[in-house]
């Protein structure tokens, strides 16, 4: 869309790719792929809520909007409602701390944190701000045309298996911060915080081209969600991208390995066992990236099974939200 | 078969032949060998003898073909028929032969044949006819000297014997031919055995066609050859018309030479009739008496007379003797040979100096099939020698003239010869004769009638007719015109064959000379070599009767179908047969599309009855003859009667040579036979029915119960209980928000259980799926609204469900396609180990049952854990769900209505609060006891209670405030009387009845009105009138209806604001009325409520009730006021 752009985001995508597990550093055009791709579907995600926003009648883009749109994905739908409930705990904590609740503080501090991957272990909310439940519209309780009243006992426990991709990543995360040392937690943990619209709202709706997409401004919500979406998208590419890669190292290991004898590949292995895996590695290029929104945007085959048997195709199948 | 057909050369006199006896055999014998062909095939070897007349041939050899068989076995079967008429006929023949001495050249022998009939069996006779036919056939060919040769010892043989048995096979095939015979002479017998002979030879024909008939039914042929025949039928009619036409242009002049009265108008009843028509003679006299005043020549007259004639030809001419049988045949004949289209498209026309310069060089005697039908027309031929001469002519001429043996007209030459041959022999030998000379003939004949009763039967005594029957033919093939003209006519009219040889060869051979008869047609063909190798069979066993006979006529079916042309003989043979008609049907197709288009002016093809019924016969037909072929011999087509019910002799039908196919119209489809309509014995109908009718089984068209639908089902339930809790707990934060209640303002959300109808018991006629579309669509449509409801959506517009159920539908069609695009996947041998037996008999569908499932359900991007997830995550997770927030609501409902046990759990504080609640008996549905005893007065029952505590409103103090007279509901619905009926118009008819006061003010109206009649400011729309009650909103600016109605949706909804917008229309005047019809309007449907609210004994509701009427008294009071 725009070569003659600057990036603008390439560090937030270097930390995020970091943070989704590429240790090297990776290369400028690398950077700048991921974000034209992001960039992309944030204006595709803008582009279909206006159009569903519209359809409600509606001039202004809602949550729901956005959640709708990534309806499918259940873990990440999932998600992104720890993250808005965690969002509202974190007003009603910063509420209350304009009261003057000193114990606050805590939470102050871990917002950053829970900002992006709002992980249970990271805060520990307290009873008092229970956070609030963000409700799907089309839930049991939008059934009935009263609203069902909450109750605090019980767990969700669908909540809970859709968490279990969150927790899987969380507990890599983990894995990979054990044997940290601090300097390096402490890298690791700013490296967390990379947001694209976290404190950066006006660069973001520039480089989102908010005015121009959707006609209406988005409010902080929205853009906080868009913060998190981009957020989830670079991390699926770079991991996408990291698979690949692997991969293509392995086939090159392989060839290779016939052709450059043992010896290379037995200390390497040795190495391996014991220095850290990042190490020796060459970062994601572009190719890698390429090939990840390929095998991403691959057609799934429910989206042609109405097309089977004399269908007419569509000129254009609509962009796949990453 | 040997009627008179060889012309022989000049010079080739029989009794010359008779010396060269020897080289014959040598001859055939050679030609056997040297043509390396089976005796049985007769390969033709004629070119290689030399042809007096100088026609080098080349016959094309017949090839044996195993096809042919049936075509032989046909040919020989009627060879054999006619073998054995002739030898009935000779018998005829010979004694009459005796006799007519003063004819000519035959007397001999016919001398000779006259020994009295014997009772030889008859079969040796017609071995003697066939031997003699192999003569007959060597003599066709150039051979003449030889064959002598061959017969000879034959003759010698079987001489003695022979004679006599054809004699007596006529008396003993043919007793009434023999005694006519003896009674009144022999010329009657003579006669039958000519017309046999001809019928005969048209049931060969038709032989011919039956069997291209039959093969309709076990070949199908391509229709490419239906343009040719079209083209050349065309040819062959513009031909026709140009003949016509130039016949018509010299009728003026030459016509009238022929018959008699050649000067200017003859007589008409001179030339053409005699006494054949009594019923013409007035007619005729007066055409006669004013002929210079007809316009019509005299050869058109005569057409058209005897056109009108019954029974007489156009050829008949009283004073020509035998000239309308003579040319009745020779016309028939040439339209038969003009219409071999395939082959004589060459000779119909005369040979155009253009195209050939040198032609006229060549060929001294122009000859064609045009210029015959001219002469033939012109009435110029005198025998049936000149006719046949010419035909002859025309081959040869083409044969000398295209020299090469390459060439393909030599083709079409040789195959019209042969057809000439064969077709020749149906035209009596007739010499036409005047009349005058033919009676001085019989009078000559009755001197010597005392001679016997057999010379008398030669006699050529004609009838009025003047049919003059000599029952030889004259030979036809000589190749030059000038031989053997009229003067033979009378010979002939014994047939010389076996017994005339068996005297002597000399003899025999001379009679043989003199009116040679032919073979017929299909030993005409036969080649020298042919007859050489049954000669030789024949000289070892004459007395073998079949054989030869077999032999000679299997070679010459195979001599026919083998052709001029190297094609399959069958598909030749189909080709003639059907050619007109094919090229009719053609001419009509290519009319009816003529121009690639249809051609909309043409007419339609429409099916008839006729074409129906021959399409059925065939159908049977073709079933027999494949039963048939299974018994191995086909026995006659006594199918042919096995008529059809279907309109029989209701349309005369016309037969056609065509294969049903050609006839698309006519189809039948195939009726199954439990549907035919049949009878008992009693006449009564036998119904079929209980063979293939059954009841379609319950449960079609539900869903089948399964764990899955009883999940949903208890899911929808649920739902629908949890919706019930809403519905009160709306009411009850209603009741708390609102200052005043009305009546029926809360109705009871009580929806009815699911139920899945089932279609009606139904009767099927067949196995298989039910197919009726808007059935299943419906059903489909049902699960589909299911699964909406499931979903949680509790109403749904129409055109939403139609939109979901199209895609639906169209969504599993394409599964289904896909499954059986996998169900039909070819199937693969079971043994996939060693690909090198791919016959072993073990084959297996290529998938399983369960792969096809998986496949298809991939193809169309399903995997199975999605649709484990949908039943674990929308199904049964919903159900809890579902259930949790049933709990929650309903202990919110609780709490709502026992605010006071919020504050402890154990109910201690129940009391606290004035103890509404126990007065209330609110608490009694918890602890479920019946605490009013209303269950005990049946009160429950008959007012609906869904609940035993009292209803709420009647507890709260607010409900009796809410009766207040200001709120005043109005039924609309109760009208206690009906409106009266409207004024008349005021007009100038009728102001006269108005009180006199007001005549000069409606006057005054009218006249401003320009005398219309005056419309009452009522009639007006709201906006017109003059000083209209303007339509105001309440104060709170909305029509009250909505809001409540919004709380409790149902499926009254609708109903409610159609019947709203209905009273509203009805009364557009008055929109207070209608805002309080808003509140009232349900009450028809919840009268039951509303009774049972008032029956509880709230005065307030009574009070509410008169208001209701004060407010119907004002609003009727309103309407009344504003009608005066």
């Amino acid at each position: 869309m725009s070569s003659d752009r600057n990036p603008k985001y390439r560090q937030e995508i270097q930390q995020m790719m970091f943070v989704s597990g590429e240790t090297a550093e990776p290369a400028q055009e690398t950077t700048t792929l991921i974000e034209e791709i992001t960039r992309q579907q944030v204006i595709e995600i803008l582009t279909r809520s206006t159009a569903l926003a519209t359809r409600r009648g509606v001039r202004s883009i809602s949550t729901d909007d956005l959640i709708f749109l990534i309806r499918h994905d259940r873990a990440k739908v999932s998600r992104l409602r720890t993250f808005l409930s965690w969002k509202d705990v974190r007003k009603n904590v910063k509420d209350s701390d304009d009261k003057g609740g000193g114990d606050a503080a805590d939470f102050a501090a871990a917002d950053d944190a829970a900002g992006v991957v709002a992980g249970p272990q990271d805060v520990a909310p307290k009873p008092k701000n229970k956070r609030a439940k963000v409700g799907l519209a089309w839930d049991v309780n939008s059934f009935y045309s009263v609203q069902v009243p909450e109750r605090e006992d019980e767990e969700d426990e669908e909540e809970e298996e859709q968490n279990y991709a969150t927790l899987q990543r969380l507990a890599a995360a983990d894995e990979r911060t054990r044997h940290m040392t601090r300097e390096e937690y402490v890298f690791w943990s700013e490296c967390r915080q990379a947001s694209f619209t976290y404190r950066k709202s006006k660069r973001f709706r520039e480089w989102a081209g908010f005015g121009i997409v959707t006609e209406s401004k988005p409010n902080d919500d929205i853009v906080d969600i868009l913060g998190f979406l981009t957020f989830e998208i670079v991390q699926t590419l770079t991991e996408e991208a990291l698979k690949v890669k692997e991969r293509e190292d392995n086939e090159k290991h392989r060839r290779g390995g016939a052709e450059a004898g043992e010896n290379l590949k037995k200390r390497k292995r040795e190495t391996g066992l014991f220095d850290p895996p990042e190490e020796g590695r060459t970062p994601i290029e572009p190719r890698h990236v390429r090939e990840a929104y390929r095998k991403l945007q691959a057609t799934p085959q429910k989206a042609v099974a109405m097309l089977l048997h004399n269908g007419r195709v569509p000129h254009r199948i609509p962009l796949a939200l990453i | 078969m040997s009627l008179g057909h060889n012309a022989w050369p000049p010079g080739n006199i029989r009794p010359p032949d008779d010396l060269q006896e020897s080289p014959r055999p040598v001859n055939g014998l050679v030609k056997t060998l040297s043509g390396s062909r089976t005796p049985q095939i007769r390969g033709s070897v004629g070119a290689e003898a030399p042809n007096p007349s100088s026609i080098s041939e080349a016959d094309i050899a017949p090839e044996e073909d195993p096809r042919i068989a049936q075509f032989r076995e046909l040919y020989r079967r009627s060879e054999a028929k006619i073998n054995a008429l002739f030898s009935g006929r000779y018998s005829g023949d010979n004694p009459a032969a005796g006799e007519a001495t003063e004819s000519s050249e035959a007397q001999p022998e016919r001398v000779d044949n006259a020994p009295p009939p014997s009772t030889a069996p008859r079969k040796s006779a017609r071995k003697l006819d066939d031997d003699d036919y192999d003569d007959y056939d060597d003599d066709d060919d150039e051979d003449e000297e030889m064959d002598n040769a061959v017969e000879s010892p034959l003759e010698t043989k079987s001489a003695a014997a022979s004679q006599e048995p054809s004699g007596a096979a006529p008396l003993a095939r043919r007793p009434s031919t023999s005694i006519s015979a003896i009674a009144d002479g022999l010329k009657e017998p003579k006669k039958e055995t000519m017309e046999d002979l001809r019928k005969q030879l048209e049931e060969d024909k038709k032989a011919t066609e039956e069997a291209a008939r039959r093969s309709f039914h076990t070949l199908f042929y391509t229709l490419e050859n239906d343009r040719d025949a079209m083209l050349d039928q065309q040819r062959l009619e513009e031909s026709e018309r140009q003949v016509e036409a130039e016949i018509s242009g010299q009728a003026n002049m030459g016509a009238n030479n022929v018959s008699g009265a050649s000067n200017g108008y003859s007589s008409l009843s001179n030339t053409n009739l005699g006494a054949s028509s009594l019923t013409l003679k007035n007619l005729i006299a007066r055409i006669d008496k004013k002929r210079d005043r007809v316009q019509a020549s005299d050869a058109e007259l005569r057409s058209l007379l005897s056109e009108v004639r019954k029974n007489r030809s156009k050829w008949a001419n009283e004073d020509k003797v035998g000239q309308e049988e003579l040319y009745e045949a020779a016309e028939k004949v040439l339209s038969e040979l003009k219409a071999m289209t395939e082959h004589s498209t060459a000779f119909l026309t005369r040979v155009n100096k253009r195209d050939a310069p040198d032609y006229h060089t060549i060929i001294k005697h122009p000859m064609d099939l045009g210029s015959m039908t001219k002469k033939l027309k012109g009435l110029q031929y005198r025998s049936k020698q000149d006719f046949a001469d010419d035909l002859t002519l025309i081959w040869a001429n083409c044969l000398k003239y295209n020299t090469n043996t390459e060439h393909p007209l030599r083709k079409h030459a040789l195959y019209m010869r042969k057809e000439t041959e064969k077709l020749v022999p149906l035209i009596p030998d007739i010499v036409i004769r005047d009349r005058a000379e033919v009676e001085a003939e019989e009078r000559r004949l009755q001197l010597a009638d005392n001679d016997g009763a057999e010379e008398s039967d030669d006699e050529p005594i004609m009838s009025s007719r003047g049919r003059k029957a000599p029952g030889k033919k004259s030979s036809k093939k000589g190749t030059a015109p000038s031989r053997n003209t009229p003067s033979p006519s009378r010979a002939p009219s014994t047939q010389p064959t076996a017994p005339a040889r068996a005297d002597s060869d000399a003899t025999g051979e001379a009679s043989q000379n003199g009116f040679f008869t032919p073979p017929p047609a299909s030993n005409t063909s036969s080649d020298p070599a042919g007859l050489g190798a049954i000669a030789t069979t024949s000289q070892d066993d004459s007395m073998d009767i079949d054989g030869p006979s077999m032999s000679t006529t299997a070679l010459s079916a195979m001599s026919v179908s083998g052709g001029v042309e190297p094609e399959d003989p069958e598909y030749k043979v189909w080709k003639q047969v059907t050619k007109r008609d094919r090229a009719r049907v053609a001419a009509e197709r290519h009319r009816l599309l003529r121009g690639d288009k249809l051609n909309s002016e043409e007419p339609a093809l429409l099916r008839s009855k006729a074409g129906m019924r021959r399409w059925l016969r065939h159908q049977k037909q073709a079933t027999i003859e494949t039963d048939k072929s299974r018994d191995g011999d086909s026995q006659a087509m006594e199918l042919e009667a096995a008529g059809e019910s279907l309109a029989e002799g209701i349309e005369v039908e016309e037969d056609q040579m065509l294969p049903y196919y050609y006839d698309v119209m006519s189809g039948v489809p195939d009726l199954p036979d439990r549907l035919l309509w049949k009878e008992d014995a009693q006449g009564n109908v036998v119904d079929a029915s209980e063979e293939f009718l059954r009841m379609l089984p319950t449960g079609q068209f539900i869903q089948p119960d399964s764990k899955l639908t009883r999940k949903m089902n208890s899911n929808m339930r649920q739902m629908q209980e949890t919706r019930k809790i809403c519905s009160k707990i709306g009411i009850v934060k209603q009741m708390q928000l609102q200052s005043q209640m009305y009546q029926n303002q809360f109705q009871k959300y009580q929806p009815e259980p699911f139920l899945e109808q089932d279609i009606e018991p139904h009767v099927m006629n067949d196995n298989g799926p039910v197919i009726a579309p808007w059935v299943c669509r419906a059903a489909l449509q049902r699960s589909v609204a299911k699964v909406f409801y499931h979903t949680g959506f509790e109403e749904y517009q129409p055109s939403a469900l139609e939109a979901v159920t199209d895609i639906a539908a169209d969504f599993f069609h394409k599964l289904g396609s896909t499954f059986k695009s996998y169900m039909e996947t070819p199937k693969v041998p079971t043994t996939e180990s060693h690909e090198a037996t791919p016959s072993a008999a073990e084959w297996k569908p290529a998938y399983t049952r369960s792969e096809i499932v998986l496949h298809t359900l991939s193809t169309v991007g399903i995997h199975i854990d999605e649709l484990e997830s949908y039943i674990k995550d929308d199904v049964d997770r919903l159900g809890s769900k579902l259930a949790t927030a049933h709990d929650r609501l309903r202990s919110l409902l609780t709490e709502l209505l026992r605010p006071a046990l919020e504050g402890g759990e154990d109910g201690s504080n129940a009391f606290a609060d004035g103890s509404e609640q126990f007065v209330g008996g609110d608490f009694a549905e918890d602890i479920d006891e019946d605490f009013f005893g209303f269950k005990e007065l049946g009160l429950d029952r008959e007012f609906g209670l869904s609940t035993l505590s009292v209803p709420l409103h009647l507890l709260q103090n607010r409900m009796f405030n809410a009766a207040n007279p200001q709120n005043t509901s109005v039924s609309p619905t109760v009208t206690l009387f009906a409106p009266p009926p409207p004024y008349g118009r005021i007009s100038t008819d009728n102001f006269s009845h108005q009180i006199g006061l007001l005549h000069e003010f409606f006057k005054g109206k009218l006249d401003a009105n320009g005398d219309e009649p005056l419309v009452e400011d009522l009639e007006l729309p709201p906006k017109q009138r003059p000083m209209g009650i303007k339509p105001r909103l309440p104060a709170s600016g909305k029509i009250p209806m909505s809001s409540h109605l919004g709380l409790t949706s149902s499926p009254h909804k609708r109903a409610a604001q159609a019947m709203a917008s209905k009273s509203g229309g009805a009364e557009p005047s008055k929109k207070k009325a209608k805002k309080n019809i808003g509140v009232a309007i349900e009450m028809p449907n919840f009268q039951p409520d509303g009774e049972g609210d008032q029956a509880t004994g709230d005065p307030a509701t009574n009070s509410n009730m008169k208001t209701e009427e004060t407010g119907l008294v004002d609003g009727t009071g309103e309407s009344m006021t504003n009608g005066a």
